[in-house]
């Protein structure tokens, strides 16, 4: 009878098939993701390398001093360096006190409502809104509706508001990294909230807060499309490239390597975004290592520990 | 219904607790508990587990107030003023009534800046008065002599034994009259416990001490008073001999003699 | 002691809720400016968004489907800028999203703890190169190669979704070891125990449990890639027709804005068609918050 041809071994056999069926779709299965984890690897390793191989031949003191050519080959990129960390400051005088506060607010003193989440709403709506959108926003209200035309103050409350989300994010994840023994102790002696934070609870957080900040610097430094219509793609002449006034346009290095492109019409383009990416590059790895090691400096020197 | 041994004499009552109700959301966690805390006396809070000795206890300084879904209905008398009173200032209430965690929770500072923590955030800013308070509060708290020479350093490189005590003198540093006690020795191994324990009793000559305990050898070796607790009910509160010997309650005498816990 | 004294005490305690006071207000403030930000955000951009339609009288359906971009015969269709940024956004969701989902899984279910430890610094260094600089290398290695490779001219669709794929990979990948990470372990364990392999506990328990997870890691992945502007815009081509394959010049919204931004004049129909571009960008961010938060509310 065909039953009994269903033997015992046979159902063995069977199985065992199966079993090692699926221990070979597990082993492909892990094969391809290592293989996709080492290829993500590679593929960061060969673009630093590669911005570093294509550029390396264009820098020179010279290079990186010299103001840029509008016509003629031999231009630099000292102004661009210039305006990068101008408006990286700027911004960051901005951004910090408000999303900082934003962030402690919502993180120990929000209540559960209608504020609590009108704010949450407004900063994820904040982080999706692209880039070149908010560029537009800026043009709009800085160049064209306060009449300042292409500035640097302009570029950088454009980023401020780009990268409020950001930050505050980074704070909150920050004070909540400080365990809650903390407060209760601190409230346990007397001390108001606004103190338990001040004197408790934001000397433990200082450290991945100012990792978080340093890695948001690293995102300014290279932010382009934001910048292009508010603070403009020109630098001024001679000795007022270097100006301390925020009135005036400000064409950071990202911005230049994309113009150098786009627009420019001198004939050594390759070697000036060549040069450009790579010098971008290079400080914005500096500001990645950066993070972490003044984020773990100050953990140590406000905590004692960890 | 509490059995209360005998009324004690007004003059040494420290806080009176009245018609004490708390609640966690609708939770009912702590149900009309009525308790007199002796001036200068150890009153000790025994009960198994999750009977609400902690949530009692919190309820005397006030920390509920930092829980959003907690409620407190009752009075609470520090003196005969009621510290749930709305003219009544929970800082200066937890100024005067100290509290003391089961895990110890130094600051990640140094120990000296542990210790001055409370004067310097009630405006206390004279350099010399603060090193004059800490090593007081650190004498008193019995640590001063293992720590004279590193006060600077972090308070983090402690025993687990010697945190606690600097959290006793964090809080001694604020000059309270109340210290309450969240089983301020379970984390700690057998010797730092006794050294604890040796300490409570130097402290009670000067403070008021409520401890909670889930030993009850401890409550019998080193308190004047006990309250048994059992689900959110402060069943019996006598002298610790007679809790011990001859309790009044049935449901105390299974507790005492280990029929659960 | 002085510390002690009730007068002394009361003081320092009324001063220290005075600045309770003050420092809540300012943090309260702090937290509205966001809220106001956002909001004068929308208003500005749907103000002269709209321009187009209420001062220059354009209708509305040319501008989203007439697939003629021509500014000087008041006739902006953007229908090409629209189906080049989908298209580039289907291409890179298609090919970075599976990979960095692959990645995700990895490093939360295979990946040993030193493994981890060294990739994250990795991606967040992915996470940090400038747009401009990715651009750069579509530029000067991609472009070239696809050309040496089809015989087109490199620029186009193709050039496009493949930057795109890798930018959007990091977002991708932390977002889905995320989601992975939050399924409870006694998920795994539970299949584990049945005798299944450790990918069919990846494919039929945990990608499932992950559902919502990962459905919002595409979706911002699909954020980051239709707003993505710089490193589009120096590979796409740029040319303002229908892409009629991958491997044809194109162009998508962002990059429109920004070529032509420079050429109009404040008030033009050319700008106001850019604002209206803009403004259409805005909402379909506005659009994928809404599918996150709908994706997620989904959530068991």
């Amino acid at each position: 009878m065909s039953e009994a041809t269903l033997s015992l071994e046979a159902v063995r056999a069977r199985s065992a098939r199966g079993v090692r069926a699926r221990r070979a779709a597990d082993r492909l299965a892990t094969g391809l993701l290592w293989t996709a984890a080492i290829s993500v690897v590679l593929l960061l390793a060969f673009f630093v390398g590669y911005i570093f191989y294509l550029g390396v031949g264009a820098i020179s003191w010279q290079f990186l001093t010299a103001p840029p050519s509008e016509v003629s080959a031999g231009g630099g990129i000292g102004p661009e360096i210039y305006n990068s960390f101008y408006i990286l400051i700027l911004t960051l005088i901005f951004t910090a006190p408000i999303a900082i506060s934003a962030g402690i607010y919502l993180q120990e003193y929000a209540k559960p409502g209608a504020f609590r989440s009108l704010v949450q709403f407004s900063a994820e709506s904040l982080a999706t809104v692209p880039s070149i959108v908010m560029g537009l926003f800026g043009l709009l209200v800085f160049v064209y509706y306060f009449g300042w035309h292409f500035s640097a103050l302009g570029g950088a409350l454009t980023l401020t508001i780009l990268n409020l989300p950001a930050l505050m994010r980074v704070s909150q994840e920050a004070l909540a990294s400080v365990p809650s023994t903390l407060r209760e102790a601190s409230m346990a002696l007397g001390a108001t909230k606004w103190t338990t934070i001040t004197r408790a609870v934001l000397p433990s957080a200082v450290g991945p807060l100012t990792t978080g900040i340093v890695l948001i610097a690293g995102r300014i430094f290279g932010e382009t499309a934001a910048l292009i219509y508010t603070a403009g793609v020109s630098v001024a002449a001679g000795k007022g490239a270097y100006d301390l006034s925020p009135f005036r346009p400000a064409e950071t290095l990202a911005v230049h390597v994309w113009y150098t492109h786009a627009e420019s019409v001198v004939p050594d383009v390759a070697r000036i975004g060549n040069g450009s990416a790579l010098v971008l590059l290079a400080m914005v790895l500096l500001f990645n290592v950066g993070a972490r090691i003044v984020g773990r400096f100050l953990t140590i020197r406000f905590t004692g520990k960890a | 219904m509490i059995h209360v041994v005998e009324s004690l004499d007004p003059a040494v009552v420290k806080m009176d607790i009245r018609d004490l109700n708390v609640y966690y959301g609708s939770f009912h966690a702590i149900k009309n508990a009525s308790l007199e805390v002796a001036d200068r006396k150890v009153t000790a809070l025994i009960g198994p587990s999750g009977c609400g000795k902690s949530t009692f206890i919190r309820a005397l300084n006030r920390m509920h107030d930092l829980t959003p879904e907690a409620r407190v209905t009752g009075t609470v008398s520090l003196d005969g003023t009621n510290i749930y009173d709305q003219s009544v200032d929970p800082v200066v209430v937890r100024h005067r009534v100290g509290m003391v965690f089961q895990r110890p929770n130094p600051f990640p500072k140094s120990i000296f800046e542990n210790v001055v923590y409370g004067p310097k955030t009630h405006g206390e800013r004279n350099r010399n008065e603060l090193m004059a308070c800490a090593e007081r509060s650190l004498r008193r708290a019995a640590l001063w002599d293992e720590v004279k020479d590193r006060l600077f350093k972090s308070a983090l490189d402690l025993s687990g034994g010697q945190q606690q005590r600097l959290c006793i003198a964090r809080v001694l540093a604020v000059e309270p009259e109340v210290i309450l006690m969240d089983e301020p020795a379970s984390a700690l191994d057998p010797i730092a416990t006794s050294k604890i324990e040796d300490l409570i009793g130097e402290l009670k000559k000067d403070y008021t001490v409520v401890i909670v305990t889930h030993s009850m050898q401890q409550a019998a070796r080193i308190s004047d008073l006990t309250a048994f607790f059992l689900l959110g009910e402060l069943i019996e509160v006598g002298t610790t001999s007679d809790i011990f010997t001859r309790p009044k309650d049935r449901r105390t005498e299974d507790y005492i003699t280990g029929r659960y816990g | 002691m002085a510390l002690a004294s009730p007068g002394r005490l009361h003081a320092a305690a009324v001063r220290a809720h005075r600045t309770e006071f003050v420092a809540r207000t300012l943090l309260r403030a702090a937290s509205a400016f966001v809220v106001f930000a956002i909001v004068a955000l929308i208003v500005y951009l749907a103000s002269e968004g709209t321009k187009l339609f209420t001062h220059d009288h354009v209708s509305p359906l040319l501008f989203l489907f007439s697939p003629t971009f021509n500014p000087d015969a008041n006739a902006p269709g953007s229908l090409v800028f629209i189906v080049g940024s989908l298209a580039i956004t289907l291409f890179a969701i298609l090919v970075g999203g599976p990979f960095g989902i692959a990645v995700g899984v990895f490093l939360s279910e295979l990946a040993p703890r030193g493994v981890v430890a060294a990739m994250k610094p990795a991606i967040e260094v992915l996470v940090g190169i400038p747009s401009v600089v990715y651009g750069w290398i579509g530029l000067t290695l991609l472009v070239p190669l696809i050309r040496t490779v089809t015989g087109s001219n490199g620029f186009g669709l193709l050039a496009a979704g493949v930057v795109l794929s890798v930018m959007i990979l990091p977002t991708v990948i932390t977002l889905s070891e995320d989601a992975l990470r939050a399924v409870p372990g006694s998920l795994r364990e539970g299949s584990l125990a049945m005798g299944a392999t450790r990918w069919q506990t990846i494919w039929n328990v945990l990608l499932p449990a992950a559902g919502s997870g990962l459905t919002v890691a595409l979706i911002l992945g699909i954020a980051r890639a239709i707003g993505e502007t710089m490193a589009v815009q120096l590979v796409i081509g740029n040319a303002a027709v229908l892409p009629s394959g991958l491997l044809s010049p194109a162009a998508a919204l962002p990059t429109e804005i920004v070529m032509d931004m420079s050429g109009a004049q404040q008030g033009s129909l050319l700008s106001h068609a850019l604002f209206s571009m803009a403004l259409l960008l805005l909402l379909i961010a506005m659009a994928l918050i809404l599918a996150v938060r709908f994706a997620l509310r989904k959530r068991m």
